[in-house]
């Protein structure tokens, strides 16, 4: 493995979301995008919060906070555009930031087994533990989380 | 080597434009295909020729209008959308469809260059409601597909509630005479 390769795999980009400090996988980002507006129309992905325009194309946002369960900031007006690969297809994705980001260097260690779909592993940055985001998995733990939810909810 | 003048004079590839209606249901824009649309009419002009049927699962649909031989079920656009209730006064006949519209209003007609496809990360029914979106004055605004309004299923339904209430109205006429 070239050492530009193993310093890309190694380097991540780590975010404030809410109260949650995390980590993305640098080569994932596309761009830090500016505050611009977000464009909402009907639809019944739940995760989704709207649409961003970037460079032409538009780009879906989630709702972060809908799986990491904070409460969306109001600073959180800067976008983190990132790549998503889904089957064949690559896509780009959105989530809200508030725009404060830094690049770290780390080796990402494996999640532990309990760890939701959303998280990909952990990087240790100082004395913290952050969970390394995994885009392709938010689906899977936002429906997790509502199902888990509803049984609650039936059960009550 | 080419000038700059003569690489601009190069022929671009025409851009084909695609002439939308822009309307609105309950504050949200959409578009569709001008060529979708057979006729744009106001509730009122169509209250006494509609009739009405009742169809429980597939609440989104309460009347029938009868145009040119054929009976198109009108769709509340707010209830296929999942938007609040309003009081729609126009009504999009579409032309390949039996389906007619019921919206707030219309805005204007506009042509656009591109219909974007639908981002992958949109997995819901809007993959069936929309064709895609289109970039219009700094606006997102979703393309609505002809077919999604109704589904093979969903006009089989109605077709069958349809002629059970034609048959009820042919009794109750029969009674009355």
């Amino acid at each position: 493995m070239s050492a530009t390769v193993n310093a890309r795999e190694n380097s991540f980009v780590l975010l404030q979301i809410g109260n949650h400090r995390v980590a993305l996988p640098a080569g994932l980002v596309a761009e830090l995008a500016p505050p611009v507006r977000l464009h909402t129309f009907p639809h019944s992905s739940k995760l989704i919060a709207g649409v961003i325009v970037r460079r032409g194309r538009i780009v879906p946002v989630y709702d972060a906070s809908l799986v990491l369960g904070s409460r969306a900031s109001s600073s959180q007006r800067f976008y983190l555009v990132s790549r998503r690969q889904t089957g064949e297809a690559s896509d780009l994705i959105a989530i809200p930031v508030n725009g404060e980001c830094e690049l770290a260097a780390g080796k990402m260690q494996p999640p532990a087994m309990d760890r939701p779909a959303h998280v990909a592993g952990t990087l240790a940055v100082g004395d913290d533990s952050l969970d390394v985001l995994n885009l392709d998995g938010f689906a899977a733990s936002y429906a997790a989380m509502a199902g888990a939810t509803a049984g609650t909810e039936a059960q009550s | 080597m080419k000038s700059v003048a003569e690489q601009d004079a190069k022929p671009r590839r025409a851009r084909r434009m695609e002439t939308v209606v822009l309307f609105y249901v309950a504050n949200q824009m959409f578009a569709i295909s001008a060529d979708s649309v057979q006729e744009i009419r106001s509730t009122d002009s169509l209250a006494g020729a509609a009739c009405e049927i009742e169809n429980p699962e597939l609440a989104k649909v309460r009347h029938t209008i009868d145009r040119g031989r054929r009976t198109y079920y009108v769709v509340n656009a707010g209830m296929h959308f999942g938007l609040p209730v309003t009081r729609p006064e126009l009504v999009l006949i579409l032309r390949q469809f039996r389906a007619a519209l019921l919206v707030d209003r219309i805005d204007r007609m506009a042509d656009i260059s591109a219909v974007h496809a639908l981002p992958l990360a949109f997995t819901g029914e809007e993959r069936r409601w929309y064709r895609g979106l289109a970039y219009l004055d700094d606006f997102v605004i979703p393309v609505v597909e002809p077919t999604g309004f109704l589904t093979p299923q969903e006009f089989q339904r109605l077709d069958r509630a349809s002629a059970a209430a034609a048959s009820q109205r042919a009794v109750e006429t029969a009674v009355q005479a």
